[in-house]
């Protein structure tokens, strides 16, 4: 917290007044963590993390070296439902994640055109191919009568999970 | 028509302007100028909500080098074989089936609207018990979404609560019953299901499955006084579920009463002519009076009368009688202006197309009768017509020029979609397949056979032997490798005659090594043979084990010997056979042993060689060759010529 008291002294003299009336954390005065954290990974000590490409890129080559996870209009000007959509997104998520257990090594790509919804993720070929049809004419058809409209997957499969890795950190 | 003149001759005129332009003012030379240009707008065309995805669809046909767009785009989910395309596709449906269960068990959990309009089939279908408040309208409602359970119900509870059901709503109901034999029928969107249906509805057809006495006969009783509606349905719907005695006597009921009957009435009892009468003649006497009963009645035949008349005729035995009377139906129909369906050329076909009458050639006027031309379902049995008209160019006339024409005529417009279902499907193009590898030469097939195969069409293991056979007539033994890796995909390895007849061609047909197009052929085939042998193996864990015997091991080891580089492997094979001589029943042939005994020359393996010699001792197989030539290839030690001489006696060598 040493930082903390120095930056204090210095702003001292300006917030003199806020702080006379006996409130001492009318200010906030330490640096946006989210700008840091968020999206980003931690470096382990074995340094055996396993990274996808879209993970070892941070949030700021979003647009650059790598693309956005839900793509939709929501936040255009005027643009309709965009409270809805995020949280839709989220319930796909988490939905996708739950129903295809263990089995998305990537992130969940949601497409939005028209009154249509695109789904891509990466998924490991760990349960039969038929297995695989029945979870996604499930997948398919739930969320078509949560959402009211058609959803497709598309999801391509790789053998191994090591497959999506793109480095250890 | 104007304006499209004008357009086609704009290129034209400007490209006489830009030669023109070199040498003058342009304007002179420019296309002559109609003095007062009149644009006449077309009348707006009505179009309907999907016009345009119809006009985009028509755009792209089947992509015969992708699998159907029904199976997911991943090389992990792509049916590669007849059983996986099945499966697949079912289970995404169950997977649909599945969702929809627990939608409908869930169903406080659906209930929000998120849709605008909203759309029905997304909410959870309403549920009915015996405690609904019920009324009329939703009897009608019911009705009119065809749920047939429900529609049930809510009459049953209206009875019971005394509540006045009207005659004109007991007649649709009626109509529901009837049309489903008060059995829930399959519901629209399970197309899967529809399309891999194991042909369970022909073996339906052998028996009665009207249920008597229940709702459809007390709802017909409750209706007083009758209407002639009435009567229809119920006539109708025995015909349909084959209550044939019945169905009859109600028609001379209602004759008896003098009431009106219609046309489809009739169509359905005439369909079920051959139940009621035995015999050709009174079935065709039956059918004829039926007919004029008609006539009497003023009723206009349909193209359901036609394809009713056409299929009682079909039914007959006698096959001279059954032409003539068909014959004689024809005109008579195309007098009253009725265009066939394709249903009515399938029971043309199979009336005049049998196995134990003359040949007929009636399937090429039908050809030149409808070449080129479009259609829409319009009978239950137009999806026969492809399926049976491929059979007839196979079975009965094995004509190669008329399977093209009938192929054509399915890849007309829409004509695709009269298939019918996986099960015609296969057997249009197991008709088509055999056909052609029969008659076309072995290049032009292959052509044909690398369009359709995987994604269109897997040929069963009976379709395999012929393409073999074509092959071995052809002495085309540069296939062999392609075909032996389809095969493997498609998992016929499990086929001993199969695996014998891939063996023989390879082994008679010996490549010829000076051809640039054969020189990585004996190599390919040994890897083929190779490839065999671990398959062969890792089959006896299974239960569908394939045994091995001496003769496609020798012709194992022949190949592995001509693919120069794999003489251990060879070694390796021999080895098995001699180990495992008393398990696999029979030798090699002789020729096998010889050839393996020249590779052993070749290599400098004497010991190899004398084995093999020992084999063909104890096995009683010739053996004077095979020691001549292992005496004169090697300089043998000492060791070894007293093996030889131990194995075949002394007296060859003084020969």
């Amino acid at each position: 917290m040493n930082f903390l008291k120095k930056v204090t002294t210095q702003v001292l003299p300006m917030a003199e007044a806020h702080l006379s009336l006996g409130n001492n954390s009318a200010l906030h005065t330490s640096a946006v963590c989210c700008r840091v954290q968020s999206g980003r990974y931690r470096i382990t000590v074995k340094r055996d993390r396993p990274l996808t490409y879209e993970m070892a890129n941070p949030p700021h080559f979003i647009g650059h070296r790598k693309s956005w996870n839900s793509w939709n209009t929501s936040t255009l000007k005027d643009a309709l439902r965009p409270s809805q959509t995020a949280i839709e997104d989220v319930f796909i998520r988490k939905f996708i994640t739950g129903t295809w257990h263990a089995l998305v090594c990537s992130e969940i790509i949601i497409k939005r055109q028209h009154n249509m919804i695109r789904i891509a993720a990466i998924i490991r070929q760990a349960i039969s191919a038929r297995k695989m049809y029945f979870l996604i004419g499930y997948t398919e058809e739930l969320l078509s009568y949560w959402m009211q409209c058609p959803v497709t997957l598309e999801f391509q499969t790789v053998a191994d999970k090591k497959d999506v890795v793109f480095k250890y950190i | 028509m104007y304006l499209t003149r004008q357009l086609r001759q704009l290129p034209r005129s400007r490209l006489t302007r830009h030669i023109a332009s070199g040498n003058g003012p342009h304007y002179t030379t420019a296309a002559p100028q109609p003095a007062a240009e009149h644009i006449e707008i077309p009348k707006r065309i009505e179009r309907s909500p999907t016009d345009l995805l119809q006009a985009l669809a028509s755009t792209v046909g089947r992509d015969p080098t992708a699998p159907h767009y029904k199976y997911h785009d991943d090389p992990f989910l792509i049916p590669m074989s007849n059983i996986t395309k099945r499966t697949y596709a079912l289970s995404k449906e169950a997977g649909r089936k599945a969702a929809n269960w627990i939608k409908e068990e869930h169903r406080e959990l659906f209930m929000h609207q998120e849709a605008q309009p909203p759309i029905e089939k997304f909410a959870p279908s309403m549920v009915y018990t015996e405690e609904s408040e019920v009324d009329a309208s939703s009897l009608q409602l019911l009705i009119s979404q065809g749920e047939l359970k429900d529609a049930v119900l809510v009459y049953n509870l209206l009875v019971q609560k005394g509540i006045e059901v009207s005659d004109a709503l007991k007649q649709s109901l009626l109509e529901l019953v009837c049309f489903y034999n008060n059995e829930e029928p399959l519901p629209e969107e399970y197309i899967e299901e529809r399309w891999f249906m194991q042909n369970s509805r022909r073996r339906e057809r052998h028996g009665k499955t009207w249920k008597d006495g229940e709702l459809a006969e007390k709802l017909y009783a409750a209706i007083e006084p009758k209407t002639p509606q009435s009567y229809a349905a119920l006539i109708r719907g025995m015909a349909k579920y084959l209550q044939c005695e019945r169905a009859y006597a109600l028609l001379q009921e209602a004759n008896e009463k003098r009431i009106q009957l219609d046309t489809n009435t009739y169509n359905a009892i005439i369909q079920i002519v051959s139940f009621i009468k035995d015999t050709a003649e009174q079935r065709w006497q039956m059918c004829t009076s039926l007919l004029n009963q008609m006539a009497e009645q003023q009723l206009k035949p349909n193209l359901g009368t036609l394809n009713a008349v056409l299929e009682c005729i079909s039914t007959f035995g006698n096959f001279k009688l059954a032409r003539s009377s068909a014959l004689k139906v024809l005109p008579e129909f195309k007098q009253l202006g009725i265009v066939p369906s394709l249903g009515s050329y399938y029971y043309l076909l199979i009336i005049f197309c049998r196995e134990r009458a003359p040949v007929s050639h009636v399937i090429i006027d039908i050809l030149n009768d409808i070449g080129g031309k479009e259609f829409k379902v319009e009978h239950p049995k137009d999806t026969y017509f492809f399926a049976t008209a491929m059979d007839v160019c196979r079975n009965h006339l094995h004509d190669k020029a008329l399977a093209k024409r009938v192929d054509e005529l399915l890849h007309t417009g829409n004509n695709y979609d009269l298939i019918g279902d996986s099960f015609k499907e296969g057997i249009y193009y197991r008709n088509y397949l055999a056909l052609l590898c029969q008659t076309e030469s072995i290049e032009d097939f292959m052509r044909t056979y690398d369009i359709l195969v995987p994604n269109i069409y897997i040929p069963e293991p009976g379709i395999m032997e012929e393409i073999l056979r074509a092959i071995e007539i052809n002495g085309a033994v540069e296939h062999v490798p392609r075909i032996w890796s389809d095969m493997v995909i498609f998992d016929h390895t499990h086929r001993e005659s199969l695996l014998l007849y891939v063996l023989r061609i390879m082994v008679d047909n010996r490549p010829n090594p000076e051809l640039p197009s054969q020189q990585q052929l004996p190599k390919q085939c040994a890897n083929v043979a190779l490839d065999m042998y671990n398959k062969i193996e890792e089959s006896a864990k299974r239960i569908k084990k394939v045994s091995f015997t001496g003769q496609m091991l020798g012709d194992i080891l022949t190949l592995l010997v001509r693919g120069n580089s794999s003489f251990d492997k060879a070694t390796e094979v021999f080895t098995y056979i001699d180990k495992q001589q008393h398990r696999i029943p029979g030798t090699p042939a002789d020729s096998a042993l010889f050839e393996y005994v020249e590779a052993c020359i070749l290599n400098k393996a004497p010991s190899q060689a004398l084995m093999a010699l020992q084999y063909a001792v104890e096995n009683n197989m010739e053996t004077t060759p095979l020691a001549k030539r292992i005496h004169e290839g090697f300089t043998l030690s000492e060791v070894h010529l007293a093996k030889l001489k131990s194995l075949v006696g002394e007296g060859f060598l003084t020969k």
